[in-house]
């Protein structure tokens, strides 16, 4: 009987206290980004010119293209939840493996607009880059750190959402079991926000 | 029973219509920025980023429905810390050529 009874009390889950705990790392992202962002704005107020000219190099229509996919996942991820609380398994995997789609799409894109620049020779440390002015040179560092941080975090993500497919698919997630989901539904939203400011500030205002 | 007291049961219309919102916060602001706006421009594209991250925040991480008070001074509470960094780096940046 006490044997039944530790393993009932294995069973208490802290819904709350995992979604908090959620939220603080999240807090955690915040403050790390928005570090960065005070950084491109110190070296913007220091070199507008030169952050204007670098930033008319960048591809809008990729940029803008890569906003809506980002924003379209968010949407798949919070109907997944919400299907996942129905106990509409099948359709909350089907959405999350939207998701992941979504995400990939969102690298690939990524892939593409780094390869390009990459071929024209710009990138950190290149002679072509290293030949301009401090503050394109400063745009330009800017825009693959602070860039790559984000995919990295998109690449995570994506590792993450796969590992949830894999606990739907078998069962240790479902319609009182979902904090797993609904934590990394959280991330993937916070990365979409990171996103609605780092397009804006690299794309679009120049 | 807690899951019952904190769990959420928004509605996909709900987060269909704040993804529209978004979808179309995204074209505004990219037409904005096409105009030419010079500062102005600055201002308008980042309050519209700021709107679409309540967006985000509101319906799809669900803070509008969380009910303890936690949740609701988590965000109110980063930014004013972020607030202080942001003064702080530009009293700095924005003084120090004044020291020669």
């Amino acid at each position: 009987m006490g044997e039944a009874k530790e393993r009932v009390s294995e069973e208490v889950r802290d819904y709350t206290g995992a979604k908090l705990g959620m939220w603080l790392f999240l807090l955690s992202e915040i403050l790390l980004f928005g570090g960065i962002f005070i950084l491109y704005s110190a070296y913007r107020y220091k070199n507008p010119v030169e952050f204007h000219h670098a930033s008319q190099e960048l591809d809008v229509v990729l940029g803008t293209l890569n906003t809506l996919i980002l924003l379209t996942s968010s949407l798949t991820m919070a109907i997944s939840i919400s299907a996942i609380q129905k106990g509409q398994a099948k359709l909350s995997g089907w959405l999350l493996a939207a998701t992941i789609i979504l995400g990939l799409l969102f690298l690939m894109n990524k892939g593409i607009e780094w390869g390009a620049k990459i071929h024209y020779g710009i990138y950190p440390g290149s002679p072509a880059l290293l030949s301009r002015a401090k503050g394109e040179i400063l745009f330009f560092g800017l825009y693959y750190v602070m860039t790559g941080l984000h995919g990295l975090h998109v690449l995570v993500g994506v590792c993450v959402l796969v590992v949830m497919l894999i606990l739907l698919r078998r069962g240790k997630i479902g319609p009182t079991r979902f904090v797993s989901l609904e934590n990394s539904g959280l991330y993937w939203h916070l990365v979409d926000i990171v996103w609605i400011f780092l397009f804006p500030l690299f794309y679009l205002i120049t | 029973m807690e899951l019952e007291e904190t769990s959420h049961h928004t509605r996909n219309r709900t987060y269909l219509l704040a993804w529209l919102g978004l979808v179309i916060l995204t074209g505004t602001t990219v037409s904005l920025a096409g105009m030419g706006l010079g500062r102005l421009a600055i201002l308008s594209v980042l309050l519209i980023a700021g709107t679409k991250s309540a967006l985000v925040l509101t319906y799809f991480m669900h803070l509008r429905s969380e009910r303890m008070l936690i949740f609701k001074v988590i965000i109110p509470l980063v930014l004013a810390v972020f607030l202080v960094f942001i003064i702080l780096t530009f009293s700095d940046v924005a003084f120090r050529g004044g020291v020669k």
